[in-house]
């Protein structure tokens, strides 16, 4: 079946609130820690270079060495004591980065170079060229590295190269297995497979196309192993494996360990070579790992991010717009389930501007109804529904507007009372049930966790757990198994039953068919149809299939741009669409019964939250737009029954859309 | 049925390093200059017979295996000899009966001195890892946790902080002012020529040693597995299943204990095996600072004393510990992660 949008939902699900709404100040926090390492960095790169004219003193000359030379405590000769030598800590201090900075640039240098060499041939060759070469790195992984460089070290002669060479050597392994991930991935991307298509030699492929996207992987990467690298040359030279002619930090502190600063009392000669040494590193790891961040973005807020909002204190209209009473009640004499009324959900982050991702959305479920929510991808419909069950993450609320479940305002509503509330009253059936069970529990004991967390005194909960299972389809059988032993649409089922195990008044259903064979959406369909119908539950079902919708709901909500386009009931809005995004939208969809009537896609793309054009959102894309679109809001008008419209077209030529064609459901 | 096979791989994975592990340690101590297996024929400090007596043990003067009469310089011989008749194989003979040389320092066999030393490196660096693990797994899940908050900043940047000091150098500091202000022993791992009333006492002299080098161990374990878990902790939060148990109605706390933590410590399982060479590293450099009588002070000393066969015995007895804990992390993964178990 063709969706509307093949694109995953990204406004909600991309996490629109990281990546838009806060793009600088995260860059920048992530670049601070990144700046922050550059500069602890630069500053040692600094004094290792001009070390022969910031140093107090001359490295090689021994001063005239009298008892009172030997570990003297800093004064204002010696900034930081002498060593046991007489020497000036602070000079060898200075002295010691050049080792330090060497042996970690160039020994960080051959571990890339050797790792990026074997990863890139791994990656790129497959085949039994990678078996080999992985089949190596993992044996070299597991061998100790400082054990190994001890050895090595100790068995030829002390030296800055051999130092070099040696933890070069040791350090690849981790360079090796990333190099080949990221050659793996950037060889499938398009762009690679059409060089290949049309006949770039390997090499051409490997220079101009994955050589790009994987150097700054690298980069990051060399910063992380230098910083190792580092570590390894201040512990060789503290066992005293190091050019016994060049001062370094670790080799101070070898002497300062031997040659009895400890019991001396001789702080000074302990303290700043290891400073000296945290410095660097620490440099490193700041810079690679702020870059890593940045290159690599993470979601930085998550499901349970405690700076959570708390419920606004009035739940009223802020924004302005008019208060749109729902209309009135055609669709059946069942009793309202779910109202609401004029919700609007921001997202905000401190120090930007709120996201208006949803504003302004009213609508009834009744018992036993379903109701179809659609639009593009990024419209706002997963945002809805989870504002609904205050599921949002960390800064998306509703600030304004009711949302009344059987009477009492869940906007207004306690945290506490609200988990009490969820699955109980209202229960999701997520997009993807493989990612929405947890993978390593088994089913039934996540159906059962659900009955328990809100009857803790329920008897019989395996009997139970058969029972809802039975109800979608799955066999007893099965209960004990974990997600990845069902198929796909097992999952989805079971999804469904854990959804109804604790008998809940309104479904919430978020794509439950995406990336389902027509087959098993057909099947799940027909559950969640035959359950509203026996169970009286009110379904809100989210999808991009116009097909489902004509199928199995009682009336659509129509969203664009975070508002609600046109809502009515399922004929009013198949054989009468009034708003010129619902006519696009049905253009867009195959009709079975005008096999004829030719597909047209809509042109352009949503507007993103953080750039709402000024009139009409839909406005941009829309075939009958006037100046007065572009420049001011449509409002809501309510025409007969509960069919609402946000147009201007509505109100100066009511005739719009007659154009269009019955739509015949099927 | 692929469970098994997975076992059957990861096994035959870890006897293939092992096998490497014994390649590498036998030809880098004669592929490297001097020749150490036959400069140490001549080692003053061993006697006219037992000069002798290595040689013909470790059959010195034989070839090293078919097609190599000697590495360094390398000579090539003969491939026809009787391989049974080289030093390789006298090499792994001598292994597989627990014969790893004597020491030139001690005069004693290396694997008498191992085994002594080994249990006390065990110690040590258990306490450290179990302490480090229960501190490091808490703190990066709250750290994850509370993400973007002051708590979350302090706790990655003390870790980024505590990572970046070398092992040795946090032992020399802390040895420094925890015996001057605190009284605590300077090292070893007994009270040198101290009687005690009851065992009791003997053990709690040993605790006392042990303070300052597990608390080193600890605080540089503790950063590296912060850091891990902080990242696993974060994508397991952003998982859809957390979603799920949160639209359960689930408290914060049940969602952390029953659906986080347990997904989270998955992954960590692997990566503290993988981790365990850093472990040694970091074991070494303990051992020195404190002069624990362990694996790693044994070869800090073979490394100035030159001891040969006590570095080489020291060197694969570490080797071969961590393939096989490694061995061992796969096999609990496999157990505790239903997707290998149930495969």
């Amino acid at each position: 079946m063709p969706r509307l949008n093949d694109v995953t939902d990204t406004f909600l699900w991309g996490g629109a609130t990281d990546r838009d709404a806060d793009p600088i100040r995260r860059a920048l926090r992530h670049n601070r820690m990144a700046l922050f390492g550059a500069a602890l960095l630069t500053s040692a790169v600094a004094a290792a270079a001009l070390a022969q004219w910031i140093a107090p003193y001359d490295p090689g000359a021994t001063l005239q060495v009298t008892v009172e030379d030997v570990y003297a405590p800093p004064s204002a000769a010696h900034w930081l004591g002498t060593d046991d030598a007489g020497r000036d800590v602070l000079t060898n201090l200075i002295y010691g980065a050049r080792v330090s900075l060497t042996v970690g640039f160039f020994a960080s240098f051959i571990s890339v170079f050797i790792g990026g060499a074997i990863g890139t041939v791994a990656g790129f060759f497959g085949g039994r060229a990678e078996r080999v070469l992985m089949r190596f790195t993992d044996v070299v992984l597991v061998i100790p590295d400082l054990p190994l460089a001890i050895v090595l070290v100790a068995l030829t002669r002390p030296g800055l190269i051999n130092v070099i060479v040696v933890i070069g050597i040791v350090g690849w392994t981790g360079t090796a297995r990333l190099v080949r991930s990221q050659t793996l991935s950037v060889k499938q991307r398009k762009f690679v497979l059409r060089a290949r298509a049309v006949g770039a030699s390997n090499l051409r492929i490997l220079v101009r196309h994955i050589f790009p996207l994987v150097l700054p992987l690298i980069a990051v990467n060399t910063v992380l192993v230098m910083s190792l690298a580092i570590l390894n040359e201040s512990t060789l030279s503290f066992l005293g494996l190091s050019d016994p002619s060049r001062t370094s930090w670790g080799q101070m502190l070898n002497s300062a360990f031997t040659r009895g600063a400890m019991s001396a009392g001789a702080w000074w000669a302990l303290v700043p070579p290891g400073a000296g040494i945290v410095w660097v590193v620490l440099g490193c790891s700041l810079l690679g790992y702020g870059l890593e961040r940045v290159l690599n973005p993470r979601v930085a807020s998550h499901h349970l991010s405690s700076a959570h909002p708390t419920s606004p204190k009035s739940a009223k209209t802020k924004r302005g717009h008019p208060h749109q009473t729902s209309p009135g009640t055609e669709f059946s004499e069942a009793p309202v389930v779910l109202d609401v009324r004029g919700a609007s959900v921001d997202f905000t982050a401190s120090g930007c501007p709120p996201l208006h991702a949803v504003e302004d959305v009213s609508f009834r479920l009744h018992c036993g109804e379903m109701l179809g929510v659609v639009g593009e991808s990024g419209c706002g419909k997963t945002t809805l529904m989870l504002s609904l069950l205050r599921l949002l993450p960390t800064g998306g609320r509703i600030v304004s507007g009711e949302v009344r479940l059987s009477g009492r305002n869940l906007v207004a509503m306690g945290e506490k009372e609200m988990a009490d509330l969820r699955w109980k009253e209202m229960a999701v059936v997520f997009q993807s049930a493989m990612s929405a069970l947890n993978p390593i529990r088994t089913v039934g004991d996540q159906i059962a966790e659900a009955i328990l967390r809100h009857e803790p005194r329920a008897k019989k909960i395996d009997g139970r757990v058969r029972e809802l299972l039975d109800m979608v389809g799955i066999g007893p059988g099965r209960q004990h198994q974990y997600p990845h032993q069902y198929s796909g649409g097992m999952r989805q089922r079971a999804m469904i039953a854990m959804a109804l195990a604790c008998r809940p008044t309104v479904l919430f259903a978020d794509e439950p068919t995406t990336a389902l064979d027509v087959m098993v959406q057909a099947q799940i369909l027909d559950v969640l149809d035959r359950l509203r119908r026996d169970l009286g539950l009110a379904v809100l079902l989210v999808t991009h299939d116009l097909g489902v919708v004509a199928e199995i709901c009682d009336s659509v909500l129509v969203m664009y741009g975070g508002v609600v386009a046109e809502y009515a009931d399922v004929d009013a809005l198949f054989n009468r669409p009034r708003h010129p995004y619902t006519r696009e939208l049905l253009r867009a969809f195959p009709d079975l019964s005008r096999p004829k009537a030719e597909l047209v896609a809509i042109p352009g793309s949503p507007p993103s939250p953080n750039a709402l054009p000024p009139g009409c959102r839909f406005a941009p894309r829309c075939p009958d737009a006037s100046s007065r679109c572009h420049a001011e809001q449509p409002t809501l008008h309510i025409l007969d029954g509960r069919h609402q419209v946000r147009c201007h077209l509505v109100e100066s030529n009511s005739g719009v859309g007659s154009a269009h064609e019955p739509f015949r459901r099927t | 049925m692929t469970h098994c096979r997975f076992l059957l791989g990861k096994a035959g994975g870890a006897l293939f390093t092992v096998g490497f592990v014994l390649v590498l340690n036998f030809f880098l101590f004669r592929i490297l200059p001097g020749d150490p297996a036959r400069a140490g024929v001549r080692d003053p400090r061993l006697t006219q017979e037992s000069q002798v007596a290595i040689q013909a043990r470790f059959g010195l003067d034989k070839p090293v295996i078919n097609g190599i009469e000697r590495v360094n310089p390398l000579r090539l011989g003969s491939f026809t000899v009787n391989p049974l008749d080289t030093q390789f194989f006298i090499y792994l003979r001598n292994l597989l009966q627990g014969d790893l040389g004597i020491s030139y320092h001690r005069n004693r066999p290396v694997t008498e001195l191992l085994k002594e030393r080994l249990g006390n490196t065990v110690l040590l660096v258990g306490s450290g890892q179990i302490l480090a693990l229960l501190i490091g797994i808490a703190l990066g899940a709250v750290a994850a946790w509370k993400s973007r908050t002051a708590i979350d900043y302090g706790a990655l940047v003390g870790s980024l902080v505590a990572w970046s000091m070398p092992t040795f150098w946090l032992g020399m500091v802390l040895l420094f002012w925890g015996s001057r202000w605190l009284g605590l022993p300077i090292g070893g791992m007994i009270t040198p020529g101290a009687t005690f009333a009851n065992p009791w006492d003997a053990r709690m002299d040993v605790v006392l040693h042990m303070v300052l080098p597990v608390l080193t161990q600890t605080i540089v374990y503790v950063a590296e597995y912060v850091l891990i878990m902080r990242t696993t902790m974060l994508d397991v939060l952003s998982e859809d299943y957390i979603l799920t148990a949160k639209a359960k109605g689930l408290s914060t706390f049940q969602i952390l204990k029953d659906h986080a933590l347990k997904n989270a410590a998955l992954p960590i399982v692997t990566i503290v095996a993988l981790n365990l060479g850093f472990t040694v590293a970091g074991a070494i450099q303990v051992e020195i600072v404190y002069s624990w009588p362990g694996l790693g002070q044994a070869i800090y000393e073979s490394v100035v004393r030159r001891d040969y066969p006590m570095l080489q015995g020291a060197f694969l007895l570490l080797a071969v510990s961590v393939v096989f804990t490694n061995l061992l992390a796969d096999l609990l993964y496999s157990y505790l992660d239903p997707r290998v178990r149930t495969a």
